[in-house]
């Protein structure tokens, strides 16, 4: 059977009635990979050997009567987890040759559930931009119109997906870096509660922010996959152990009654008005699902984005100092000395993005910048917070659009680096008050989807994985395929 | 209005050189990236306390056991120059 597009919960009843082999699937999906990646840039290491042998095994698990749903379904990493024996880059020059010692927590989760990795996706470099074009390997196309953008930081994973390389793929949230480019790519992406997945092992950018999580064609798949991604872990600290529920189960059940507000600030200037009429018809939709909707207040929303500015620089300057050029990564060529080391390698290892956010991070937390900003960045980023808290104890999520606009274009230099921020301006809220939320295809806009993102109450995942299946048993966005006619 | 000059000495403490090439627009985005601060300076924060992360109280520590994750010899297997168990650097004492 032909896989590109299926969904986890098809391919894996196909695995479990034999009509097709985890080696077949594998198969397909390097082939097509092969044939798609030349034009979309999407996977930056693919191991087609090692994931065949793994495809080889599943399927003798599967022979001795094992049936678990992820056992020999394909997937890619997005390249900022640490894959053992994988090189594994974050789409830097700084880490063009490492290759970890160690599996992150996700990854070796994923494994234990049996699904086969093919290898890497590409990614903005260590997950810095909304539009995948920072990376050291390129940029990467949206496969709906390849003069596009995919948006970012997790543009390949999203484009993987897409595209139909495999049904699954793993992404990174820190401002909206798995929401923006699902919308932007029309597939469904959810970025959980801060500290619903282990960071273990996933190269850090802004740690109070960092989430892992699933994207797939559907709800109903991502549910599948974040019942393996979840969890507390030992060697995360941040990592909670609520308990997790199996996400899958409560997908069916009605939403008559359920609470939605909808931000008033969230169809503000910045919203494109064709983005805004499919959100309105998508919320609609929910309304006659049986959901109630009620105008909201987040007066913060703009002010989030600076907000979000200081802290995830911030914490970026002080993560990324560990990028010396003495224990791993990048070094320069023949040091004259330790100084002149540090500062060739890391001058040389970072690009413009990452340079960018060093230095106005190591501004912002100098002594006489940190009040001014950082402080008071963190000081607004619990008033933000707040906002959030208090609108959540009147409706049960809340409904608004995942981007401002569609895709837009490739090296578009009309776009000022803030103007590029702004594009956060939806998403960014989420990450502050840490906040599960997801994007799931709500319409197209001249041929291009659109992503309606959904917010929880903390570990509310079950929730937001229910009220978009249910969307997506009642629309048929989520099946809209790219022609790919301009890649083939 | 951020000049030049402090721009390099950020740059020096992050340990990155900018060329005299660049210097003029980086410092120009410098400058534009702070202006998108500005908005914070309006907004009442007197009591606030700061928020460090969105954590709540369900993080329970391991126990503060030795253990060893992953081996020396893997590790040292990325270093850009070693020797035997050590990373090597230029000399640093004349």
């Amino acid at each position: 059977m032909p896989i590109a597009f299926e969904s986890i919960a098809t391919l894996s009843q196909a695995l479990k009635n034999g009509e097709v082999s985890s080696r077949q699937l594998v198969e397909q999906a390097v082939a097509r990979i092969d044939s798609l990646n030349p034009q979309l840039n999407a996977v930056v290491c693919l191991e087609a050997e090692q994931a065949l042998a793994n495809a080889d095994q599943a399927d003798a698990r599967r022979a001795k009567g094992e049936h678990s749903p992820l056992l020999g379904i394909p997937m890619l990493h997005k390249d900022i987890f640490c894959t053992q024996g994988m090189r594994t880059t974050c789409a830097s020059k700084m880490l063009a040759d490492f290759v970890p010692p160690y599996d992150a927590t996700v990854v070796q989760k994923l494994k234990d559930a049996g699904m086969i990795n093919l290898g890497k996706c590409n990614m903005d470099e260590f997950a810095m931009g909304s539009s995948n074009e920072t990376s050291v390997f390129g940029a990467c196309k949206n496969p709906w119109d390849v003069t596009r953008v995919p948006g970012g930081s997790s543009g390949g994973s999203a484009v993987a997906v897409a595209s139909g390389m495999v049904p699954f793929a793993t992404g990174t949230d820190t401002g909206g870096s798995i929401r923006q480019p699902a919308a932007l790519c029309g597939i469904t992406g959810l970025k959980p509660t801060y500290g619903r997945v282990s960071r273990y092992g996933m190269i850090a950018f802004a740690s109070s922010m960092d989430q892992a999580g699933p994207m797939a064609h559907s709800a109903q798949d991502c549910a599948l996959v974040l019942n393996a991604m979840a969890g507390h872990d030992p060697l995360d600290s941040t990592c909670d152990n609520t308990p997790v529920p199996n996400y899958h189960q409560t997908l069916d059940h009605p939403i008559a009654g359920l609470r939605i507000g909808v931000p008033k600030e969230f169809f503000s200037s910045h919203l494109n008005t064709e983005v805004a009429t499919a959100i309105d018809a998508a919320i609609c939709e929910l309304e006659r699902a049986g959901a109630t909707v009620k105008e909201v207040s987040l007066p913060s929303t703009d002010l989030a984005v600076s907000t979000y500015y200081v802290i995830a620089p911030a914490e970026a300057s002080a993560n990324l100092s560990r990028y010396d050029g003495v224990r791993y990564g990048y070094r320069c060529e023949a040091p004259s000395d330790l100084q002149d080391l540090y500062f060739r390698s890391r001058t040389e290892g970072f690009g413009a993005e990452v340079k960018r956010r060093i230095l106005v991070g190591t501004f912002t937390l100098s002594a006489a910048s940190y009040d001014q900003y950082f402080m008071k960045a963190q000081q607004v980023r619990r008033l933000i917070t707040q906002e959030y808290d208090s609108v959540l104890n009147e409706v049960d999520v809340i409904a608004g659009p995942a981007a401002p606009n569609t895709a837009f274009a490739l090296n578009d230099t009309s776009k000022s680096i803030t103007d590029m921020y702004m594009e956060d301006v939806f998403t960014i809220g989420a990450n502050l008050a840490g906040l599960p939320a997801i994007s799931l295809p709500a319409g197209l806009v001249n041929g291009l989807p659109v992503g309606l993102q959904l917010i929880g109450q903390r570990f509310g995942e079950a929730q937001l994985l229910n009220v978009a299946h249910q969307f997506q048993s009642r629309t048929d966005w989520h099946t809209r395929r790219p022609t790919l006619e301009a890649v083939r | 209005m951020t000049q030049a000059s402090t721009v390099k000495d950020v740059a020096a403490l992050a340990r990155l050189t900018i060329s005299e090439h660049d210097i003029e627009n980086v410092t120009a985005e410098f400058n534009q990236t702070l202006a998108l601060f500005d908005a914070l300076q309006s907004v009442d924060t007197h009591g606030v306390a700061p928020m460090v992360n969105p954590c709540t109280a369900n993080q329970p520590l391991r126990t503060d056991n030795v253990t060893t994750l992953v081996e020396r010899e893997e590790l040292m297997k990325n270093a850009p120059s070693k020797e035997e168990n050590y990373f090597l650097v230029p000399r640093v004492i004349d």
